[in-house]
């Protein structure tokens, strides 16, 4: 049965025998009635029949040796970790953080969940709470139970009020939070934003408006929100200030409004036009509140927050953790680490060296600087029988066949790094041609332009390429120059990486591998005489109907500098790459093959909102280092769960089609199918890198 | 002061600098971006500095920065391509009738915002030649030399490379990364502020 074992102190050997079980090891034994079972140390030490220091050096010996791993709600105790890192780098005196997003529930609402929290630790009977205007701090009153019972409260409006045309105006704000309280509400009874100074003057002299001014002086607590400048924030749809003011050149630093005050980067007021003409408290006077409580999240307002903390506007922050994160990040600390660094970390792993002094990747190269050119005179040289050069210039190939009369043309382009895409889907039923680029850059428009005149057979040119900045420049002006030559181009861009936007923009996204499906369907539209207009529709539908998504297990290099392109740890891997070796959009542990489809999986299956009876095609896709055994097991997962959710999987690609260089990982892409897109998705065609009979 | 010479020197003296820079920029691309700026910008601005360089000097400014800006353009495409292209374009044709440093800094912070319809604070290379041109014009309105507008020049080139450390990004490649960006200089600015550098020593030369 079981037998004794010695502990240092000889306590064991007449205690009783450890629990089949637990094997010889006390310590295990101990953790396991102490995180499992919920004994207190003295139940424990009574079980064990050992001492309570024994059982907490066992407890500590047990965290130590990694018998326990504190995982249970990492979420949270993350976010407490970058919580204190917080108040202690600004000098807060508290600082509340919300783990990451939870269910449907908007940013907002939890914010002013989280800063309703905030408010009521801090109240006490007899208080005056101020509270500024915006989104955030509607849903903070709006969060507050309205049974807190504490006497004798005034609320008073921050901010004169304004007559835009938004629902959290700093009237309805003030009001609501009162109604909340049952407190005294105290109004600012004149506009935020005079139309001068000299008239703000007037209304300050004015007894009723001065007595509620005075009440400004008179608070315990600030409630209030940081406004990004940002370009596409709603402070500049809101109507609160005057726009073309707000332009003014003594404007031109400033990253966040405050209570209808601009502050720069560095949280220095800005004196500008608008100053003298606005009434509300003052930033000074706001500085003078005991306790200050900013309650602000969204990317977009990392910038404003931190001239905020800067300031030392706030004594209080109430954020969400991706926020919390980036504002660290900005100040230059690295956030508390998710568990699998702190586990490397702890085994003496030097995160710092991994991916950066590994020397240099081997590549077969001759000069560097030549390796996409001799790519291109390679693949003319192995496959002329799809491939011709343009006017002399490898970077602009187009079938071999030559121009089709009638025919809509589809040219189609980008970076190079990405082979077989996109060259390898020029041919019969594909693409008439390609413009290429430097390594995972755009074509210049010349190039393209080749490619137009060579794939105008008088039917019109239909671009399709991916979703960036620099190809959507180069295209459009080539573009702009054809049709400056009479020929008429429509363009699609593709957009199925899931990853890189949320659904709401889908226009946002990149295109990714899935783009190879657009290019066969486009191509077989094209190929069937379709009409221009009629081309572009169903390049669109097939756009609209095929989501990706990529992960990275290690990062590519570039030819140029054989280094890897960003540093990625061992045991971590990168979640929503793209195809230009860039960073994911979050890193996780290293996990099983199924547990990576399943993430992946879900955000497909979500976005193209599958359900049963539905029919889907499937790329399996290697960004260039995986090899294929690797891509069929993803290939397996990936199937078992279309079945388990009762979709038919029509067609699977499994291979190389859209590579990012020599990048270890996968991506996934799935095309929702109905009987039009499956027609020509069948469509015989012949590249090199693609063929259906 | 600013002629078809000036501007052949400066773009060889912008060509050296990013040259030198171009691992460098490569990497700090690789951690936001997608790891070519420094390759883009090297051989854009070298082949720039050849074509503005190359042929009869006493051409018109606009004519030599319309080769430039052509040569920029064919030899990269990617992003800079085009916004570079413009910059210059833009640049030539105001430089005919001021050929001084604010107009140059100014015409090319227009051109660039132009063509990539990105303002200041979007984390781009804008956030360098916007303070850079702001700083110079303050100076050259107070009645500083063209050194000292310059070198005011760079040093709001640089404040604002630093500046987009704290920033994120709402247009270019790192928009994908979201908050992921905070922390490192926009490569874009970077470059640009190198660039500006090299005004800087090229006007030390002249003046």
């Amino acid at each position: 049965m079981s037998r004794r074992i010695r502990s240092a102190d000889g306590e064991r050997a007449a205690s009783p025998p450890i629990p089949l079980r637990f094997g010889e090891d006390a310590v295990l034994w101990a953790a396991w009635l102490y995180y499992k079972e919920g004994l207190t140390q003295n139940e424990i030490a009574r079980e064990m029949q050992i001492s309570r220091p024994t059982v907490n050096a066992y407890l500590a010996d047990a965290r130590e040796s990694g018998i326990v791993e504190i995982s249970i709600a990492g979420d949270r105790m993350r976010s407490l970790s970058i919580a204190h890192q917080l108040s202690h780098h600004f000098g807060l005196d508290d600082c509340l953080v919300m783990p990451g997003a939870s269910g449907e529930r908007s940013l907002i609402d939890r914010l002013g969940d989280a800063g309703a929290q905030a408010l009521v630790w801090h109240l006490r009977p007899g208080a005056g709470v101020g509270i500024g205007w915006g989104r955030t701090m509607l849903a903070l009153a709006n969060a507050l139970p309205d049974d807190l019972d504490l006497a004798d409260m005034r609320v008073v409006q921050a901010t004169g009020g304004t007559t835009a045309r938004i629902p959290y105006t700093p009237e309805a704000c003030a009001t609501r939070l009162a109604e909340r309280l049952q407190a005294r509400c105290i109004p600012i009874s004149a506009p935020a934003i005079l139309s001068s100074a000299q008239s703000r003057d007037l209304l300050l002299q004015e007894p009723v408006i001065a007595e509620q001014m005075a009440e400004l002086g008179r608070l315990d607590i600030a409630l209030f929100g940081a406004s990004s400048l940002r370009q596409n924030s709603t402070v500049h749809s809101s109507g609160f200030f005057d726009n073309s003011l707000q332009r003014h050149q003594a404007y031109g630093s400033a990253v966040a409004a405050l209570v209808g005050r601009f502050i720069d980067a560095h949280g220095e007021p800005l004196d500008g036009p608008l100053e003298p003409r606005t009434i509300g408290i003052s930033l000074p006077d706001l500085k003078k509140v005991p306790t200050r409580i900013l309650v602000a999240g969204g990317f977009d307002k990392v910038s404003a927050i931190l001239a905020t903390l800067r300031g030392g506007y706030a004594t209080v922050l109430v954020t969400d953790a991706e926020t919390a994160a980036g504002i660290l990040n900005a100040e230059g600390i690295e956030p508390a680490p998710n568990r699998s660094q702190r586990r490397m970390a702890s085994q003496g792993l030097d995160l710092s060296r991994a991916g950066k002094d590994v020397g240099t990747v081997k590549k077969f190269l001759n000069a560097p600087r030549d390796a996409v050119r001799e790519s291109l005179e390679g693949a003319l040289a192995a496959f002329p029988g799809h491939l011709r050069m343009l006017e002399g210039s490898v970077h602009s190939l187009a079938a071999s066949r030559g121009t089709q009369d009638g025919k809509v043309g589809l040219v189609i382009g980008g970076g190079a790094g990405h082979e077989p895409c996109f060259l390898g889907y020029v041919g019969r039923g594909l693409a008439d041609a390609v413009a290429v680029g430097n390594v995972f850059s755009a074509p210049p428009p010349d190039r393209i332009l080749r490619c137009t005149r060579a794939a105008n057979g008088g039917a019109g040119v239909l671009y399709i390429y991916g979703n960036y900045t620099g190809d959507v420049m180069n295209f459009d002006m080539a573009a702009e120059m054809a049709s400056a030559e009479g020929i008429e181009v429509r363009t699609v861009l593709t957009t199925d990486d899931v990853a890189s936007s949320p659904a709401s923009d889908r226009d946002g996204r990149r295109g990714t591998a899935g783009n190879v499906f657009v290019f066969k369907i486009a191509g077989a539209a094209c190929e069937r005489r379709l009409p221009l207009a009629e081309c572009e529709r169903l390049a669109r539908k097939a756009n609209a109907a095929c989501h990706t998504m990529g992960i990275a297990l290690d990062p590519c290099s570039m030819p140029e500098t054989r280094r890897p392109s960003f540093a990625l740890p061992s045991g971590d891997i990168e979640i929503g790459v793209g195809i230009h070796g860039e960073r994911g959009v979050e890193r996780d542990g290293m996990m099983s093959a199924d547990g990576m489809v399943d993430i992946v999986m879900d955000r497909l299956m979500e976005d193209s909102a599958l359900k049963g009876g539905d029919t889907v095609a499937m790329l399996v896709n290697s960004l260039g280092a995986t090899p294929t055994m690797e891509l069929m097991i993803l290939a397996r997962r990936a199937a078992q769960r279309l079945a388990a959710r009762d979709v038919k999987l029509h067609l699977s690609w499994v291979g190389h089609y859209c590579t990012s260089l020599d990048m270890t990982g996968a991506s996934l892409s799935l095309l929702k199918l109905d009987q039009e897109l499956t027609d020509l998705l069948e469509h015989s065609c012949d590249g090199f890198a693609l063929r259906m009979p | 002061m600013i002629d078809s010479r000036f501007m052949a020197a400066w773009l060889r003296q912008a060509a050296e600098e990013i040259e030198v820079a171009r691992d460098e920029l490569c990497a700090l691309d690789g951690e936001v971006g997608d790891g070519d700026h420094g390759i883009s910008m090297a051989d854009g601005l070298a082949a720039a500095a050849a074509a503005a360089g190359d042929g009869d000097l006493d051409r018109p400014v606009a004519e030599t920065m319309r080769l430039a800006a052509s040569a920029f353009l064919q030899n990269v495409g990617a992003t800079v391509g085009p916004l570079y292209a413009s910059a210059f374009l833009n640049a030539g044709t105001r430089l005919q009738s001021h050929p001084d440093v604010p107009t140059l800094l100014g015409a090319i912070a227009e051109g660039i915002a132009a063509r990539g319809k990105a303002r200041p604070g979007d984390r781009t290379m804008i956030d360098a030649w916007q303070p850079a041109w702001q700083a110079a014009l303050n100076a050259s309105e107070a009645g500083d030399d063209v050194v000292a507008q310059a070198r005011a020049a760079y040093r709001a080139a640089e404040a604002g490379v630093e500046e987009t450390k704290s920033t994120i990004a709402t247009r270019g490649r790192a928009v994908r990364l979201g908050s992921r960006s905070l922390g490192y200089a926009d490569p874009g600015a970077q470059s640009a502020a190198l660039m500006i550098r090299a005004l800087v020593s090229v006007v030390e030369e002249w003046a």
